[in-house]
């Protein structure tokens, strides 16, 4: 038993620290957020050149395969800075379901692309009657001369506005399968949603016509719908690494706001009511994160459970954020929503991702479905 | 990292020897375990267990204990965790706090006498803290402790201590200094129980029957002018809070725990077991989305133990982690109690040999966990420490006790 981080995981995680100071400070992003697309081109040179963008991608493809967990600490770090970009997107979720759907021919395609940050991808599946089980999708691909013609609308995709091809997964006569298609495709038609979002948008496709090679594993067969379910289940903990990082932020700044802050002659952390805030808060942030690295490490030791931890995770990081996020304001009252301060960076992040790859009650079916039979381990 | 301890094919070997070993020497209890007849059962196993340097496998063999590799200790604590059962397996508060303290803080004298006949299980010892001036403010304690020649003589009153079998001895804190600086006015004793002025009276309590936290059986215990010998005083005088910092330090959850999420397998069990319109309840959804929730409470729960466990095995500095699973293992035994109530319906408040599906689990659980609201510092207090620890609203955040990486031996 070991919980501590590797010497190269204090290092990859000084590294974005660092970066973070120098480059990216809270009041940075506070101003990048209100650029029209969100984030910097220095991030995503940065991203691209230290390598956060493949870091999941095996060598053979161009990436660095490190360990789930490596993954983790980056993009912890990256989100205790509220590093905005479609890293998570382009960086962990696309290259994991190409990776798993895709064929030798289109790994070799798009993975180092990916890994190089020459190409942005997102991954869209939930629609107006929303929800992120892989079966709820109702956007149809029928086949129409040499491909295929897509209709339909997504809904609440993270990063299009930015990206320069969709994985949109779509329903064939042969159940859901996911479709490269490029965002200047004709009929493909982004849209950047306004609302206390971090980057969704609206992605409508009429009449989108793509060749059959864009399918996802087409030739051999291995774009299923259950291995969709099974990538997007190994994106979800790296997501909750994100969310921990950013309560951990809230967490740090309440502490240090209750020492600064002074009211009735002496700090309001002397207060027990803030106390107890501050209580409330860190639980959450070791409730997200001891289940998320639980999850990351079955991950990486191909444990069994894995499918319980990873839903175990993002209920609790999802939740935990938001609730972190929350005692955050209670802590912080006027100046907290002071968008200058930076908290409301979090705020927000905590919203957006508390939907992303499915809500805490969505992830709370999966567990009343699966644990019934989950065989718990004999000890720890 | 790693979450899993890592078996050695030594340790292996080490288990098929231990686990044969308490096939054969774990006593079959019948009925209440409790019983005067089977605690004298369980206290007979502790005494082998002693002999053998099994009762407290990490603690040093020059003082009693087993000097084991934690490893080994690892794989005796999950051979007995399987008969349901923790080391020491009997109620010994004092033999388990004050062991660690004693070990930190006591003369290589004093470890010599003291501590072989704890760590082999000859003997039993209440901790006794609580005092009816002193809950939470236990250095507010008015037990008094006044040197006399050779000896100290104790007065006061303690409450909410013990158990109902009895003890050999009493690890208590008393003021050796009435007029002293708060902290600074404080000693521990350990008091042999039968010397002559100490009274006991037992309280009845809501608690599940057995000795220990959920315990329904505890005591008053009046001091009145008892003479204890000055070399029972561990620790210096008027150094007591220091000592406290590392008993109280273990007591509230430093040492952590390893383990099997138990709690959710029992629960799930009963839900399999009880009908609803002619269906096992477990294929109830809302039945199903309840046990969800018990599932993320003792997991999150099992987690904070299990990285205590790891920090203080591996000497981590700590912080706010022990208060923090000590609070959070609190508040879940609320929340899970409720969902039990939610899935398993009435049933879950009897315990009727003809309904109790539990036999004798459920019913004991919902009452234990009100009544663990309070031992080890209520909850309250817990959130106290855990704000000093992180320092809210301090410049310098209060330093966690030294427990010298012992853990509970």
């Amino acid at each position: 038993m070991d919980l501590s981080l590797t010497e190269t995981q204090e290092l990859l995680k000084r590294g974005v620290e660092e970066f973070i100071e120098r480059e990216t400070p809270l009041s940075s992003v506070v101003s990048l957020q209100q650029s029209e697309r969100g984030y910097s081109d220095a991030i995503w040179r940065t991203a691209a050149e230290v390598g956060w963008l493949g870091m999941l991608t095996p060598e053979a493809y161009g990436g660095s395969g490190s360990s789930f967990m490596d993954a983790a600490v980056v993009f912890q770090a990256l989100g205790a800075g509220a590093i905005p970009g479609p890293l998570l997107s382009s960086g962990v979720i696309a290259p994991l379901v190409i990776e798993a759907l895709g064929t030798e021919a289109q790994r070799e395609q798009y993975l180092p692309a990916l890994a190089r940050g020459e190409l942005v991808a997102t991954f869209a599946l939930t629609e107006p009657e929303w929800g992120w089980g892989v079966d709820r999708v109702q956007l149809r691909a029928e086949a129409s001369g040499d491909g295929y013609r897509l209709n339909g609308t997504k809904l609440f995709v993270y990063d299009a506005h930015a990206a320069d091809v969709l994985l949109v997964a779509a329903r064939t006569s042969e159940g859901v399968r996911v479709f490269v298609v490029p965002a200047t495709a004709a009929g493909v038609e982004v849209r950047r949603l306004e609302g206390l979002f971090s980057a969704e948008c609206q992605v409508r496709l009429t009449g989108v016509q793509v060749p059959a090679s864009a399918m996802l594993g087409r030739t051999d067969g291995g774009g299923t719908a259950a291995a969709l379910e099974a990538a997007l289940l190994r994106a979800t903990p790296i997501l909750c690494a994100y969310q921990v990082g950013g309560a951990q932020t809230a967490f740090e700044l309440s502490v240090d706001y209750s020492r600064r802050r002074r009211q009735f002659g002496q700090p309001i952390g002397r207060f027990q009511h803030v106390q107890n805030h501050i209580v409330q808060l860190v639980n959450h942030l070791d409730g997200a994160r001891w289940t998320t690295y639980e999850a990351l490490w079955k991950l990486d030791a191909g444990k069994p459970g894995v499918e319980v931890s990873a839903h175990l995770a993002k209920v609790c990081a999802s939740e935990g954020f938001v609730h972190a996020v929350n005692y955050a304001h209670e802590v912080h009252a006027g100046v907290g929503v002071m968008h200058e301060y930076g908290l409301t960076l979090f705020t927000r992040l905590s919203r957006s991702l508390y939907f992303a790859l499915g809500d805490p009650k969505w992830h709370r079916q999966r567990l009343a479905a699966l644990l019934p039979d989950h065989e718990l381990s004999e000890v720890a | 990292m790693d979450f899993e301890v890592a078996y050695s094919p030594e340790q292996e070997q080490f288990r098929a020897e231990v686990r044969a070993w308490l096939a054969e020497h774990v006593p079959q209890v019948e009925g209440d375990r409790d019983s005067d007849e089977n605690y004298e059962k369980y206290r007979q196993l502790g005494r082998e267990l002693g002999a053998k340097g099994w009762l407290r496998p990490a603690a040093p063999v020059e003082y009693g204990g087993g000097g084991l590799p934690v490893d080994h200790a690892i794989v005796i604590a999950e051979e007995v965790d399987r008969y349901d059962l923790r080391l020491p397996p009997y109620y010994d508060s004092g033999g388990t706090l004050g062991g660690a303290s004693i070990l930190v803080w006591g003369t290589e004298e004093q470890k010599r006498r003291m501590l072989p006949p704890i760590f082999r299980g000859e003997v039993v010892t209440w901790q006794l803290l609580t005092g009816p001036e002193a809950g939470s403010d236990l250095a507010g304690t008015t037990t008094d402790a006044r040197r006399d020649g050779d000896e100290y003589v104790l007065n006061g009153e303690k409450v909410f201590v013990g158990g109902s079998h009895g003890a050999d001895f009493l690890w208590t804190i008393a003021r050796t200094d009435a007029t002293g600086e708060r902290h600074r006015n404080l000693s521990w004793f350990l008091i042999p129980a039968d010397l002559p002025g100490i009274q006991y009276r037992r309280m009845e309590l809501l608690g599940d029957g057995n000795e220990g936290i959920g315990s329904g059986y505890k005591n008053t215990i009046y001091f009145d002018n008892v003479r204890v010998p000055a070399a029972q005083l561990v620790g210096g005088e008027n150094n007591g809070w220091q000592v406290a910092s590392t008993h109280l330090e273990l007591e509230h959850g430093a040492g952590g725990r390893i383990g099997s999420n138990r709690l959710f397998r029992m629960t799930r069990e009963w839900a399999r077991q009880l009908k609803r319109e002619g269906r096992p309840l477990i294929e109830h959804p809302d039945v199903q989305e309840r046990l969800v929730d018990v599932f993320v409470q003792t997991e999150v729960t099992r987690l904070l133990n299990l990285r205590n466990y790891w920090m203080n095995q591996s000497h981590q500095r700590m912080s706010y982690e022990g208060p923090q699973a000590s609070y959070y293992g609190k508040m879940a035994g609320l929340e899970v109690s409720q969902a039990m109530m939610d899935i398993i319906g009435p049933y879950a408040l009897t315990t009727d040999e003809e309904w109790d599906v539990s036999r004798g689990l459920v019913e004991p659980y919902l009452k234990s966990a009100i009544v663990a609201l309070h031992p080890g510092g209520t909850a309250d207090i817990q959130k106290v420490i855990i704000a000093r620890r992180i320092g809210v609203g301090r410049d310098i955040a209060e330093r966690a006790g030294d427990t010298g990486g012992q853990a509970a031996f």
